[in-house]
């Protein structure tokens, strides 16, 4: 009955049963998608709703509740019934728990968020595709069990709202002078602060051709910390 | 000249890939050669303009507020547009299924040509983000929603085998150590994408 | 555990129970929360008619449901010739019906662009309001910026001579560039500038920053030269029809 789970996906890493709740194995879940193996810079998952959400803190932040919610969600949903997917629909079936998971959040932003809602107005439906999602669901909830495909979704969406806040944070200081809407430099149009000196924000930051400039620089200075995640080419 | 308008609008100005980042994942993913990157860009096309139009009219007369009035008055105060995201994506991951039977049927050439990339290209963003924004733009009829999908596709496609030749002559290069790879392919975009901030505004 | 998973029988019935169980549940949050959701695109718009009225950009949107009627005196349809169209003049007593055409309120401009290709045909609401005895038109305006739909209310005094005051608001502009149509400082500058010129209609121009401006003019956002053309396209297109009723008003 298992079989068919198991011929999916080679990559899949197994958790030995009955170890305590935070093992060491299962702390790394959390803390790997942190640095080595994070879901944007090494994965290079889920960069499409990510860079576009990133020219606000506020934004940034709340997409990546968003995707925490639905990636834990769809996670445990999936890996509950992973013995249960009929093999020939699974993406299907995967698509569908996500889906429904994202019309819930879409549902209960516009109820009780509805400013934030109007600002990620398509995006927040972009998180089905969100390659995250499906990555992680295809590679580790469909093999593993509950508890660690928890752990394994808390990790990789910490890790994708951690890249995003980073970037998020140069656009909004460098293009607005502002984080999370308050004015660091001073304000631009009374000319009060930094500006009173002849500072000007740089409207580039906040185009999208800066995401992907800032996540390179990401991605560099990772790598220069840690050598080992160099490509061959 | 509408036509003609939404057409350069999408492929161009709204780039798929640098204004939206829209399917970036399969976009580095593939965009080490050529060859893929042209393959896996002809599916895009293909399927963006299947299933933008079979959106447009699920979209039109099932989910809207009132769509379903052809159905009988009854039913003229039905608002299913809560299950936009499920309908669209079921549409997209189904028409992926069929074009892929269909294709292999048909002609095996092209099914070996593009083969591989079409069970990929349910889960590129680029067309539930077609869809989406189709849905956000409210076109008029079912040709220009058919032109959106197309020029959507076409820039989808200008951008990957764009990147991808660029990364095909600098595959020597010395790049230094740490931006090798991804890193390199994400600086170049970027630049690619101040290119096409040059088409910003432009209209017909 | 005899069952085949790769079965058809197996496959489909796993896919039927699957959509029942997920349809279910999406059919019941989705009708639960739409009350809410209902209440907050209602209560939006109340508060953009009444944050461009002289003295009252602190309402909130939790605010504006309440005192609206206080306010909102009367709510009219127009047809392009500026004429009140058949029936729909209703006092703030008439309940506010979003699903009735003939109220002012449930007409959505940028639906009757879309929709409606003769612009003699289409429905232009309009919100006669009072602030303290004094009597303002409130009227809705829409076009595009750059990259999707900007729209806004503009408050006319009396006179229908000049603005008392704006507010803008846009889908998706580039924030910190176009986006900036929505903050104070850009909207506060078209109060008092003048919409009539001996009595014909003059559209306010939005100019590039840093010229000297007169009494038509107000500065543009540097790095938002799409939206603030958009701005003002909108303004000069929608405004003509609500000056041509105001003046009809003010004559007879």
């Amino acid at each position: 009955m298992a079989e068919s789970t198991e011929v999916l996906e080679e990559k899949k890493i197994k958790v030995k049963e009955r170890e305590p709740l935070f093992s060491k194995k299962n702390k790394k879940l959390i803390s790997d998608p942190l640095d080595e193996n994070n879901p944007i810079t090494i994965q290079v998952l889920g960069i499409c709703s990510a860079l576009a959400v990133t020219v606000q803190m506020k934004a940034a932040v709340v997409m990546s509740v968003a995707v925490l919610f639905v990636l834990i969600l769809a996670n445990v949903s999936i890996s509950l019934i992973r013995n249960l997917i009929p093999n020939r629909i699974r993406i299907i079936v995967q698509l569908v728990v996500v889906a429904a998971l994202v019309i819930v959040v879409d549902q209960v932003l516009k109820a009780y968020l509805f400013d934030v809602s109007k600002e990620l107005s398509v995006f927040v439906g972009l998180i089905i595709t969100n390659c995250i999602i499906m990555g992680r669901l295809e590679a580790f909830a469909l093999g593993n069990k509950p508890w660690p495909s928890a752990l394994d979704a808390i990790g990789n969406s910490l890790g994708y709202g951690m890249v995003l806040v980073i970037v998020s944070f140069f656009k909004e200081l460098f293009g607005s002078g502002k984080l999370f809407g308050f004015e660091i430099f001073g304000n631009a149009t009374e000319q009060t602060g930094l500006y009173a000196m002849g500072y000007m924000d740089n409207g580039l930051m906040l185009l999208p051709p800066s995401s992907l400039i800032l996540v390179a620089v990401y991605i560099w200075v990772q790598k220069i910390r840690n050598p080992s995640l160099i490509e061959s080419h | 000249m509408d036509l003609v308008n939404i057409f350069i609008r999408s492929a161009f100005v709204d780039n798929m890939i640098f204004a939206f980042f829209f399917g970036m994942c399969s976009y580095l993913a593939v965009s080490k050669t050529v060859k893929t990157a042209f393959g896996l860009g002809m599916a895009v096309i293909f399927v963006l303009v299947v299933t933008i139009p079979i959106n447009f009219l699920i979209e039109n007369y099932v989910l809207q507020e009132g769509a379903l009035s052809w159905l009988g008055e009854e039913f003229s105060s039905v608002n299913l547009s809560y299950l936009t995201f499920i309908m669209f994506i079921a549409v997209i991951a189904s028409t992926v299924q069929l074009v892929e039977m269909i294709v292999e049927k048909i002609s095996p050439a092209l099914y070996g040509a593009l083969g591989i990339f079409l069970p990929l290209i349910a889960v590129n963003c680029a067309i539930l983000g077609g869809a989406l924004f189709m849905q956000e733009k409210q076109f008029a009829t079912i040709t220009q929603a058919t032109v959106y999908g197309l020029g959507s596709g076409v820039g989808w496609f200008i951008a990957v085998v764009l990147i991808a030749a660029i990364r095909e002559r600098i595959r020597y290069a010395n790049i230094p150590g740490s931006l090798r790879g991804v890193g390199m392919a994400f600086l170049i975009t970027g630049l690619m994408g101040l290119a096409f901030l040059g088409f910003m505004g432009f209209e017909i | 555990m005899a069952i085949n998973k790769d079965s058809n029988t197996y496959t489909i019935s796993f896919a039927i129970v699957l959509v029942i169980i997920v349809g279910g549940l999406l059919a019941a949050i989705a009708n639960g929360l739409k009350p809410i959701q209902d209440e907050n695109l209602v209560n939006e718009k109340k508060q953009n008619i009444l944050n461009c009225l002289p003295g009252n950009k602190s309402i909130t949107r939790d605010e504006a449901g309440s005192v609206f009627n206080n306010f909102v005196k009367q709510r009219v349809i127009l047809n392009y010739n500026g004429e009140i169209k058949e029936n729909t003049l209703l006092d703030n007593s008439i309940e506010l019906n979003n699903k009735d055409s003939k109220d002012a309120f449930s007409i959505d401009l940028l639906k009757e662009y879309k929709t409606i290709k003769d612009e003699k045909s289409r429905n232009y609401p309009l919100f006669i309001c009072d602030v303290e005895g004094k009597t303002y038109y409130v009227a809705p305006v829409m076009g595009k910026g750059l990259w999707a739909a900007v729209w806004g209310f503009i408050a006319i005094d009396e006179s229908g001579n000049s603005i008392s005051g704006t507010v803008f608001d846009h889908k998706s502009e580039t924030p910190g560039l176009g986006a900036e149509i929505s903050q104070d400082f850009f909207e506060d500058q078209f109060i008092g500038k003048l919409i009539s010129n001996e009595d014909t209609y003059k559209s306010v121009e939005v100019n590039k920053p840093g010229n000297p401006l007169n009494d038509y003019q107000v500065d543009g956002i540097s790095g938002g030269t799409f939206t603030s053309v958009g701005v003002e396209e909108m303004m000069s297109r929608t405004l003509v029809v609500y000056h041509k009723y105001i003046k009809n008003l003010n004559r007879s």
